[in-house]
């Protein structure tokens, strides 16, 4: 692959750095690598393809403003791609927490990644580095500790939330086979949690009392913001195929988390809660699908061992630091001494395509 | 330089030397009993003018090199009471005047400074002995609460509106709460989930059940590698496993290195609430290959029961008779990571429960292989879960190595068959000599 990869090198260097388009430009992880990639002097341009202006955008982020739930945006996405002359997509544009709004989940993970990679391929895009998650692997009593990426993606299917975004990944994997010389990463990250991010699972230890599994205590694993940050850095600057965990160092127990998150657990029986969580689903009343409640019963950690070797990346923050740094934030949260990231992307929640 | 000076003997006894010497015994009491002072020798052996040379030249040095104990001792005490003698106001202006040449006072009374610091160490030793006394003391009802649960008081260094704050809102209820929670938690776990707090607080009950309840005598346990990574194979029994519980506390107190052992134990066990998390904080780890190789690349012991499931549910007419050996995992394991395999013969862990029927209809839908039933399971409820105090006997065999075939023989399921059977008729051949042998289960 390096070999093909060499005559095109010094073409980026000629034109004076690298292009790089983001979609889902205006999520967390958008938005947080524009603002280092606006610092970075390797990158020319950057191309920002999102439904709202990402916050960090300076004077060499380019925006277009493309809905890839819209039949026809891969058309667009292309010319944006072929005209900007792209070297690298990092494609984003993924839900970091489940929705109700499954059509639209569909719409934009499944389709929406099939119209990215459509685009690439028609604009012979050389990289596309891809976000996914450690959840794919699913919860299960006979996973092993620590999953590799071997390891087959077993997540619930009847669940949108992971179905679509498996295949996503295979919509990548696809793209990887039938372009030659195209480098591909995916990047699994582990749950992520920071003092600024906020998804599904922040909003779960921010409650005051925090419901468990009577019995269950699974070990779980986090990726603080700033290692994940870091790790699609790494994916930019690198050509390294293939897919990696993006894992932080160590394991907890649930209930160790939640002791040191001072919240109080609440016990409740899996059959129990299964069926109160699958109602509240249902109904639209709970914001989480009884999916999720496996992970809070059995093993679903990954193994970060192949990241540290082939991608030269390694966590600088283990589970527990970052969850104390998310704690340190929350703390001020609880007291009001802080804004909570809930209220503040009140405007452009159900709009963005991603938070 | 000044190491070499003090050795030089006196040459003639200098009319100061009646001071140092008077100095060093009035000065002697006072010190802290640092080492038995011979005073008259050290007072013969320094000269006097060798230590009014030196007092100038290294104040702070000598206060250091005082406390390296590389010194001679008796260097030590003399150089010592040396610089003693120059604390009195009177004797310090005696020496400026007999040697004013190389004695600036200012030198002097940095030493009387570092002096009064000695004595100002002193004193405060003293005194947290006596506080520490004042620890024994009865202690009110709420102090000791309070050492008993590491609860944070209301306003602690504060006014007393924080402590009305702290008290009216509920985050200081919730952080107290988790506090207690945690005191029997380390806040860090190793990367398979053994809680080192969680298990150290529950030595004195596996203590129990090894020295007094199974009475475990083990043979063999040399065969154990100091270190490294090994494979223990061992027979299954019992309804409630106990075996890996027992290999691991045998492990721990008997072998001369302390050997951590870590069982694997069956996947059902972690479908079920609270066994399975409990036994994972105790050091189960889940049998899977995955697991047992990542155990064993960190040089590990592990235990393994090839039997499985099969094993413990054999029922007890059945009892010692080794069940198949899976499909040979455990020799793969051996041959792919080169680890030597040792066999483990447990002898009595049958009789802990003997199992007389495994009632199996319907028992999946609850995560369960089978229902088991006992003399006393379950007629009398989950007492009759408790094991039978039988005796017990932990063999441990001779090392089989397998560094002769290598990694890829754990492709030639002819050959993992052929060592699988002979690790198993190992264990089995030890079984049956130490049954043999047994005069009675409870008494061994």
């Amino acid at each position: 692959m390096s070999s093909e990869q060499k005559p095109k090198v010094p073409s980026v260097r000629a034109r004076g750095g690298k292009v790089v388009a983001l979609t889902g430009a205006s999520s967390f992880l958008g938005r947080n690598l524009i603002g280092i990639l606006e610092e970075d002097s390797s990158v020319r341009r950057i191309v920002a393809i999102d439904i709202v202006a990402p916050p960090t955008a300076g004077p060499k982020t380019r925006l277009y403003e493309v809905d890839l739930t819209q039949p026809g945006s891969e058309v667009r996405v292309a010319e944006v791609l072929a005209a900007e002359e792209v070297d690298t997509v990092l494609h984003l544009a993924f839900l970091s927490s489940p929705s109700h709004a499954a059509a639209y989940a569909h719409e934009l993970e499944s389709v929406g990644t099939m119209r990215v990679v459509t685009a690439c391929r028609s604009s012979r895009v050389q990289k596309l580095v891809q976000w996914s998650s450690t959840f794919l692997y699913g919860a299960r009593a006979a996973n092993p500790n620590f999953l590799t990426e071997r390891h087959p993606l077993r997540a619930r299917l009847d669940e949108p939330f992971f179905a679509d975004k498996i295949s996503a990944e295979q919509e990548a994997g696809r793209f990887a086979a039938r372009t030659t010389g195209a480098v591909v990463t995916i990047l699994r990250t582990a749950p992520i949690l920071g003092p600024t991010v906020h998804n599904f699972l922040t909003r779960y230890l921010a409650q005051r009392v925090v419901p468990t599994m009577m019995g269950f205590d699974p070990l779980v694993q986090f990726l603080h913001e700033v290692d994940a940050i870091a790790a699609f850095k790494r994916a930019i600057d690198r050509d390294v195929p293939g897919t990696f965990n993006v894992v932080g160092q160590g394991v907890l127990p649930l209930s160790t988390v939640v002791k040191l998150s001072a919240r109080l657990a609440l016990p409740i029986p899996h059959p129990i809660a299964k069926s109160f969580v699958r109602a509240t689903w249902f109904t639209q009343l709970g914001e989480l699908p009884d999916a999720l409640i496996d992970y809070l019963r059995f093993l679903c950690v990954a193994d970060g061992e192949r990241a540290r070797r082939e991608l030269g990346w390694s966590p600088a923050y283990t589970t527990r630091e970052a969850l104390d740094d998310f704690l340190s934030a929350q703390r001020l949260r609880d007291v009001r001494l802080l804004q909570d990231p809930a209220h503040r992307s009140e405007a452009t929640r159900g709009r963005a395509p991603a938070t | 330089m000044a190491k070499r000076r003090r050795r030089t003997p006196a040459a003639a006894p200098a009319p100061e030397m009646q001071k140092v010497q008077t100095g060093v015994e009035a000065r002697d009491e006072l010190l802290p009993p640092r080492e038995p002072v011979d005073a008259t020798h050290a007072a013969a052996e320094v000269s006097a003018e060798a230590a009014i040379d030196e007092l100038p030249e290294s104040g702070p040095e000598a206060a250091s090199e005082q406390e390296r104990p590389s010194l001679d001792a008796r260097d030590d005490v003399a150089e010592f009471s040396a610089w003693v003698h120059g604390v009195g106001e009177d004797e310090l202006e005696d020496l400026a005047l007999e040697a004013p040449s190389e004695v600036p006072p200012r030198s002097i009374d940095d030493l009387a400074g570092e002096l009064r610091r000695v004595e100002a160490e002193v004193d405060r030793m003293f005194d947290e002995r006596a506080r520490r006394r004042e620890d024994d003391a009865p202690r009110s009802v709420v102090d000791r609460i309070r050492d008993m649960m590491p609860v944070e008081l209301p306003g602690q260094d504060g006014t007393i509106v924080d402590a009305a704050r702290d008290v009216l809102s509920t985050d200081y209820y919730l952080r107290q709460w988790s506090r207690i929670g945690l005191r029997n938690r380390s806040e860090e776990v190793d990367e398979f989930g053994l809680d080192p707090v969680y298990e150290a607080r529950l030595l004195p009950l596996l203590d129990f059940l090894y020295t007094k309840w199974f009475r475990v005598e083990v043979r063999g346990i040399e065969n154990v590698p100091k270190s490294g990574r090994c494979v223990l194979v061992a027979n299954h029994s019992g309804v409630l496993p106990f075996d890996g519980l027992m290999v691991r506390t045998a492990a721990r107190r008997e072998h001369s290195t302390a050997r951590d052992v870590r069982w694997l134990a069956e996947d059902f066990i972690y479908h079920l609430p609270f066994l399975g998390a409990f036994i994972n904080r105790i050091g189960a780890v889940r049998a899977c290959q995955e697991n047992a190789e990542r155990l064993l690349r960190r040089e590990e012991c592990i235990l393994v029961f090839p039997e499985g499931v099969k094993g413990t549910g054999k029922l007890f007419r059945d009892r010692y008779r080794l069940q198949r050996f899976g499909r040979g995992g455990f020799v793969k394991l051996a041959l792919r990571t080169h680890a030597p395999v040792v066999p483990v013969s447990i002898v009595g862990a049958e009789e802990t429960a003997p199992l007389l029927y495994r009632f199996e209809y319907l028992t999946r839908a609850i995560g369960l292989p089978y229902l088991p039933v006992t003399p006393l399971f379950p007629l009398l409820g989950p007492v009759g879960l408790l094991p039978a105090p039988s005796k017990w006997l932990i063999e441990f065999g001779a090392p089989i190595a397998l560094e002769e075939h290598g990694a890829e023989a754990a492709d030639d399921a002819l050959l993992v068959g052929r060592l699988a059977e002979r690790v198993r008729g190992a264990i089995q051949q030890t079984l049956d000599a130490r049954l043999s042998e047994r005069k009675s289960v409870w008494l061994g």
